[in-house]
């Protein structure tokens, strides 16, 4: 696919307007100084606007919008209503690595496989690759930041139950029992179903596929046995009461976060905004520590993380995977966007070279970063699919259910519930699915 | 029953309601009911609480908000209205600059497209017109969520989303309003008189500005007000027209700086803010324009 | 619709630009086509903004898309006709009848109790001898503009018991097993709660004003017959604005029907609330968490549908007092 670019300056606003009345009239030209090339860039990451800038005031050829929005759902959900309707599209989006099926088979991305970035691929660890080119040929984004998961605890308050930081999933269940017990207000973390990309990364952590790719077919794998083992670790510490029921990011966490009622969290490595931003007088109490794993092997899952993709209404997708391309593997953009959004690059040399003081919460934990690598190097593959949105509205009301009845088979049930409803639904669509 | 004696009555209950009280009272020596009174105190104390609860909440930090006793006050609303100023260069004032945009152009001229409307339906004999305003009626039943998508659908098909325009127009059309402005228009306007007007030779359109809508005002400040709050308030046409923050009204705005996905906190003390800030124009326009608040039209033609 | 038979070609501008025509067949003339001309604007707006989408949602409601092979690269969905399929699914699916069930639920609490109360406080306000009134028409007024995503938040953080300043008595009094409000049993009040918040002073304002316009010698009649203002109220005040009240409880219906924006603001706060609990949350899910707006469309229609049958019986059992009369 060639892009056809288009001279004169077009306001954001009119974009849209102007693409139906005179896109094919200019084609041929690139952008210049006098005449930019315009991109419209829809993110939600803070902050994201200050590092653009830095590339606008380099590149007066190619200039770039950012549009701040609410969050990925409604990003992806508001590009999505745009591809239906054939405008309105920005160039570049912020996508979560999970919407990138989804997103492919809306047809709502560029293959980028022709263009410069598909020489990207050594600049990022090969599991993140994997889940911009879903195993394929094609490539349908750039990978920006990655979500490793971690263990965030309240050192004043291991220390003061004289609690040991757990390794081992075990581990983690004794010490939950251990709080409870000493004092039965607090509890270690809570399971939450309101996170869907929650659960998903500690199953992934279990090594769970989800979906899978069998010729032209996809599988379905959430009610199997790595999912069902967390299910049901999780309905067990649930229903013995050591463990809280409450969704997490309510008011009621946040105050939870601040008296030390929660005293640990099963977060990622974004975890630190989280935390200040929601306990800020807590700056100093908390440490962070890898997953507890399921065996002598370490594991991880990814809570979060997105790339950089091109729309497919987009004009100018070189010019896009060009700022693309800088955003995300240039050193000076990378070092821009951790100190301006707080993310956790993808690119690994950019990584390696750009984070080594602790973020100002951990500031009594020089090694946070240490740590977060250690995190990132054991992730899980893990294959997301064309209806993720379907199966994590599908956790959000079946464990609703399991967490409020607080049996450990509601837990298991949920599972089955999960994948009844994410196969139903690929059925339905007209997609084969794999038995 | 008179449409004229009604109209009368409902022209200046203030009036009416202060010398009621003074005088009878006064004469008779009533005590005041402590019961009632007291019934009516406890529910503006209900609708009261959370109000009571956004300006306390409003005054707390981020820590306190969830640390400190929630009626106990703090002393940070300053800096809370400085953060929230301060907060992608003034972009919260922008959201508040387009609302009254949205609201204040859109319910003006929403009003004089019901009055229009509603006076053609109320005063004109013609075939069709009730076949027109039974289906304009249905539009009253038809959820603003329901008709978002295809809106979107349609207007992205003339390139007109994400424009202040696609959060406009589909506001100026409001079938609840056209339906007020007909019962206002039947009960405030006498058909004499525009017979009259017009055996002198006045154009339609002449009558209609000139005599009827003057008449109509009462009731025209009441469908503003209704429209002004219906687009002040309204949530899910914005969020889908718009992916451009700078043309986000308040709703929208304070939404997202609530639902910012799992890897960042949400910002209640600048959405907590940003509420009370964003009450305070509606207070000073109800307060202002309560004496025109005749919603009892809209039953009182009922009655006829 | 026959406006132009004695208009002919609908061209009213001869007539109107030859002042010797016959003056009966002027008027005749404009007075047929002025009010066309007086409604073009909101007949226009109204059928680009509301009867398009309206008829573009059916259209959606019939079809589908169908996926094949993986779904992956372009070209590989395509939109079918669907027949009845839509339709079907929807009145099949236990979760939309549950949640039709749950807003039946939660009118029979709302709408009672907040006419109710809306009555109430306006024979209160309208009575001779309460005290505090314009104190507490304002205040009671006053939640009506805060727009419902917002209300929603406050009740809570009012409702949540680690913050919530009730929870906080209850411990002080040594009530330790206090149920949260967000409770599955509870949640309907919950969320009607907020419901009545936001409506009973606008309700209250209509019945209010209805009641200003009753000249008060009506009452003083029935006065010195020594009737006590407890009759004078329920014999009198209340028959006299009963179209009022029909008319609030009309929209208070269908407003019940469409709750949506206070569910969905309260769901992330508790394990209550599914992503379907009320029908246009069911709607929301399909047409933005499942991007499928043709499920949307056919559970907009019915809702639509139904939402028009139940106002129509109701206005029929209420004998049609309250639409569109006048001289």
């Amino acid at each position: 696919m060639r892009a056809a670019f288009r001279t004169g300056a077009v306001a954001a606003v009119a974009a849209a307007a102007l693409i139906m009345t005179g896109c094919s009239a200019d084609a041929g030209s690139g952008g210049s100084a006098d005449d930019p090339v315009e991109l419209t860039y829809w993110a939600w990451a803070p902050n994201l606007d200050k590092v653009v800038d830095l590339w606008n005031d380099e590149n007066p050829d190619i200039q770039v919008t950012v549009n701040k929005q609410d969050g990925g759902d409604p990003a992806i959900t508001k590009l999505l209503t745009a591809i239906k309707a054939g405008s309105g599209a920005p160039d570049l989006i912020q996508a979560e690595y999970q919407k990138i099926p989804t997103l492919v088979s809306s047809d709502a991305l560029a293959d980028l496989a022709g263009t410069s970035a598909a020489d990207l691929s050594g600049e990022f660890p090969s599991g993140v690759w994997d889940s911009v080119t879903l195993g394929g040929d094609a490539l349908y984004a750039i990978p920006q930041d990655t979500g490793p998961m971690m263990f965030y605890y309240r050192d004043d308050i291991f220390t003061q139950f004289g609690l040991t930081v757990p390794t081992t999933w075990e581990e983690y269940a004794e010490t939950a029992r251990a709080l409870h017990a000493a004092d039965p207000s607090k509890y270690l973390g809570t399971f939450s179903s309101n996170d869907a990309g929650w659960f998903a990364g500690l199953a992934q952590q279990a090594e769970a596929e989800w979906w899978s790719i069998d010729g032209d077919a996809w599988g379905v794998g959430i009610d199997e046995e790595p999912t069902q083992k967390v299910a049901d670790y999780w309905g067990g510490l649930v229903e013995e009461g050591v463990i809280d029921n409450k969704p997490m990011y309510t008011p009621e966490w946040n105050a939870a976060l601040n008296d030390g009622t929660q005293a640990g969290w099963l977060g990622a490595v974004w975890g630190p905004g989280v935390l200040s931003g929601n306990a800020a007088d807590t700056a100093g109490m908390w440490k962070a520590a890898t997953l507890p794993n399921w065996g002598s092997d370490a594991s991880n899952g990814n809570w979060g993380g997105s790339s950089t993709a091109v729309t497919s209404q987009s004009k100018h997708v070189d010019a896009a995977v060009k700022f693309a391309t800088w955003l995300n593997t240039d050193p000076d953009a990378v070092q821009a966007l951790v100190t301006e959004t707080g993310i956790y690059p993808a690119s690994t040399d950019a990584a390696a070279s750009t984070l080594s003081e602790a973020p100002e919460f951990f500031s009594n934990q020089p090694d946070f970063y240490d740590v977060a690598a250690e995190a990132a190097q054991s992730v899980a593959p893990f294959q997301y699919g064309p209806n993720v949105n379907v199966a994590f509205s599908a956790y959000n009301d079946e464990f609703a259910k399991a967490a409020e009845s607080k049996t450990r088979q509601a837990f298991l049930d949920a599972v089955a519930a999960m994948q009844q409803i994410t196969v139903d639904d690929l059925e339905s669509s007209g997609f084969t699915v794999a038995d | 029953m008179t449409i004229t004696n009604q109209t009368r009555a409902m022209v200046v209950p203030e009036f009416h309601e202060a010398s009621d009280r003074r005088s009878r009272n006064g004469d008779q020596r009533m005590p005041l009911a402590i019961g009632s009174t007291a019934v009516l105190l406890l529910g503006a104390l209900y609708c009261l609480l959370p109000v009571a609860w956004v300006v306390i909440a409003s005054t707390k930090d981020a820590s306190e908000l969830f640390s400190t006793f929630t009626f106990a006050p703090s002393t940070h609303l300053w800096d809370n209205i400085v953060e929230l100023t301060n907060y992608r260069d003034g972009l919260y004032w922008r959201w508040m600059a387009n609302t009254a945009l949205y609201a204040g152009f859109g319910a003006i001229v929403s009003t004089y497209v019901s009055a229009l409307s509603g006076y053609a339906l109320a005063k004109y004999v013609f075939p069709g017109k009730n076949v027109v305003f039974r289906v304009l009626l249905m539009g009253v039943l038809v959820p603003g969520v329901i008709v978002a998508i295809p809106q979107y659908l349609l207007l992205a098909q003339v390139g007109l989303t994400n424009t202040y325009w696609s959060v406009l127009l589909p506001q100026l059309i409001s079938p609840y309003g056209i339906y007020l402005a007909r019962i206002y228009a039947a009960a405030a306007v006498p058909t004499d008189i525009i017979e009259s007007a017009r055996t002198e030779g006045a154009r339609e359109l002449y009558i209609f500005h000139r005599i009827a809508l003057p008449m109509m005002g009462p009731g025209l400040v009441t469908i503003f007000l209704f429209q002004f709050v219906a687009v002040w308030n309204n949530f899910m046409l914005p969020y889908i027209m718009l992916g451009n923050d700078e043309l986000f009204p308040i709703t929208v705005g304070l939404s997202g700086l609530l639902n910012q996905g799992a890897s960042l906190p949400a910002m209640y003390t600048l959405v907590i803010t940003g509420a009370l800030l964003s009450i305070i124009p509606l207070i000073v326009l109800f307060l202002v324009l309560q004496r025109y608040w005749r919603v009892d039209l809209a039953a009182g033609a009922v009655k006829a | 619709m026959t406006a132009t038979v004695e208009a002919p070609s609908g061209d009213t501008r001869p007539a109107r630009r030859a002042p010797r025509h016959p003056v009966k067949r002027r008027t005749a003339a404009r007075r047929h086509v002025t009010p066309w001309m007086m409604l073009a604007p909101g007949i226009v707006l109204f059928t680009l903004f509301m009867a398009a989408p309206i008829l573009y949602t059916f259209v959606l409601s019939f079809q589908k898309e169908l996926v094949s092979g993986l779904g992956l690269g372009s070209g590989s969905r395509t939109r079918t006709f669907a027949g009845l399929e839509n339709y079907v699914a929807t009145f099949t699916d236990p979760e939309f009848l549950a949640s039709v069930g749950r807003v039946l639920v939660y009118g029979l609490i709302l709408v009672p109790t907040m006419l109710g109360l809306a009555l109430l406080f306006a024979l209160l306000l309208d009575a001779r001898r309460t005290g505090a009134k314009g104190f507490s028409r304002v205040s009671i007024f006053l939640p009506y503009a805060v727009p419902a995503v917002i209300s929603s938040l406050l009740w809570g953080f009012l409702y949540l018991p680690a913050v919530s300043p009730f929870y906080w008595i209850f411990e002080q009094l040594g009530w330790d097993d206090v149920p949260s409000l967000l409770s599955p049993g509870l949640v309907v009040f919950a969320i009607a709660n907020i419901g009545l918040w936001g409506g009973v002073g606008f309700n209250m304002i209509v019945m209010y004003t209805s009641l200003k316009a009753v000249p008060t010698e009506i009452y003083e009649a029935a006065r010195i017959d020594g009737a006590s203002e407890r009759q004078i109220a329920l014999r009198i005040k209340v028959p006299i604005i009963m179209p009022a009240l029909i008319m609030t409880a009309l929209f208070s219906m269908i407003a019940t029907l469409q709750v949506f924006a206070e569910p969905t603001t309260l769901r992330p706060l508790t394990n209550s609330l599914s992503t379907t609990w009320s029908p246009l949350m069911y709607v929301y899910r399909d047409a933005f968490t499942r991007d499928d707006i043709y499920s949307a469309a056919a559970t907009s229609v019915i809702i639509a549908v139904a939402t028009f049958a139940i106002s129509f019986l109701f206005l029929r059992v209420v004998q049609r007092r309250a639409f569109g009369q006048e001289d």
